[in-house]
């Protein structure tokens, strides 16, 4: 027999381990007591055991084994039952997110009144401003377009939808917003709004923005912060882009995030 | 007032970047580069003429520091 010229060693462990296995006539009970011989035990012990002792000794092992793989089963299906707790839970702080985190309401450059809602089921390409930028704003839309436009070469489930958020809504009203994002765009939104609606946005977003000095033609610098940001059709906050990542770099982001999005409303 | 539109905003880069030009291939010596000066203060907003010339000062420092060569003054309380 293969498993009696494996040797010694080999058989202890296996008749221990799965004593169920073994077909109680056909001469089991010389395997084992050749087994238990040579386990190395002492001779009273082994030879006890291996003469009187071999069945009930494999019932011990047998109820043993039923018991552990019965506590190891109850273990599996608690630890199941939670980690599905766990994603439920997961699952409903997302949807409550998505509905509520960051939302807003605003008024589109066409003066339409506009909130997170309106833009569910499409990617959103976000970006924080002002009209009278000297260069970065424009160099950071223009970043937007490109990504926007080579998004678009393969359009996806989800249609893109790039928005340009004033931080400076004092002068920023509809008609400057429309006038702005028409030289980016034709579906660029520029959204607007109250003096309290951009804070709460902003804040909402982490946007920082601080009006600089007025000078003699009541001109004026707004210092903010400078980040792209990508909701997912959920309306979730799902990446950003600093002014360091180029457009490809941006593109190819989104696509991964396109890939592996799975909406967490139904 | 209105901000600057699209074709008004390529016109003042424009201007600045001639006017940077200048002072790059004059050792930074204004004087000579009145001319382009008077173009670029002509072609932008006041406000975004200050905002360009502290820019400038910001990038060559950025342009000397990522070179290795700034040389942060010493203290004189440590002197």
């Amino acid at each position: 027999m293969l498993l009696l010229a494996r040797g010694p060693n080999a058989w202890p462990r296996l008749s221990q381990l799965k004593p169920q296995i073994f077909p109680r006539p056909l001469g089991s009970e010389i395997l084992h007591q050749r087994a238990l011989h040579s386990s190395g035990k002492g001779p009273a012990e082994t030879g006890r055991q291996g003469l009187h002792g071999g069945p009930r000794l494999r019932t011990r092992l047998l109820i043993t084994a039923l018991f552990g793989a019965g506590l190891g089963g109850a273990w599996l299906a608690a630890r199941a039952e939670k980690e599905r707790q766990r994603q439920q839970r997961r699952a409903e702080a997302l949807r409550q997110a998505a509905v509520g985190q960051g939302d807003f309401s605003l008024l589109d450059h066409h003066g339409q009144i506009r909130c997170k809602a309106d833009f569910r089921g499409q990617w959103v390409l976000m970006y924080f401003g002002f009209t009278h930028c000297p260069d970065i704003c424009p160099d950071e839309l223009e970043k937007l377009v490109q990504v926007v436009q080579q998004l678009e070469a393969h359009p996806g489930p989800h249609p893109v939808q790039p928005i340009f958020i004033t931080v400076d809504p004092a002068r920023d009203d509809t008609a400057a917003m429309a006038r702005y994002v028409r030289d980016f765009h034709p579906r660029l939104l520029g959204l607007t709004g109250s003096a309290e609606q951009v804070a709460q946005v902003s804040r909402s977003y982490r946007v920082y923005y601080s009006a600089g000095p007025k000078d003699a033609d009541q001109d004026y610098i707004v210092d903010h912060s400078i980040a792209i940001y990508l909701l997912s059709p959920d309306g979730l906050f799902t990446d950003y882009y600093g002014r360091g990542r180029s457009a490809e770099q941006i593109v190819g982001s989104v696509r991964q995030h396109m890939a592996a999005f799975q909406s967490v409303l139904s | 007032m209105a901000a600057p539109s699209m074709k008004e905003r390529q016109v003042c880069w424009g201007a600045r970047d001639d006017y940077w030009q200048c002072l790059e291939e004059n050792a930074e010596d204004a004087s000579r580069c009145q001319q382009l000066r008077k173009s670029f203060e002509s072609s932008c907003p006041q406000q975004w003429i200050k905002y360009f010339d502290k820019r400038r000062d910001y990038l060559k420092f950025k342009e000397k520091f990522e070179a290795g060569q700034f040389q942060p003054s010493k203290s004189p309380a440590n002197a």
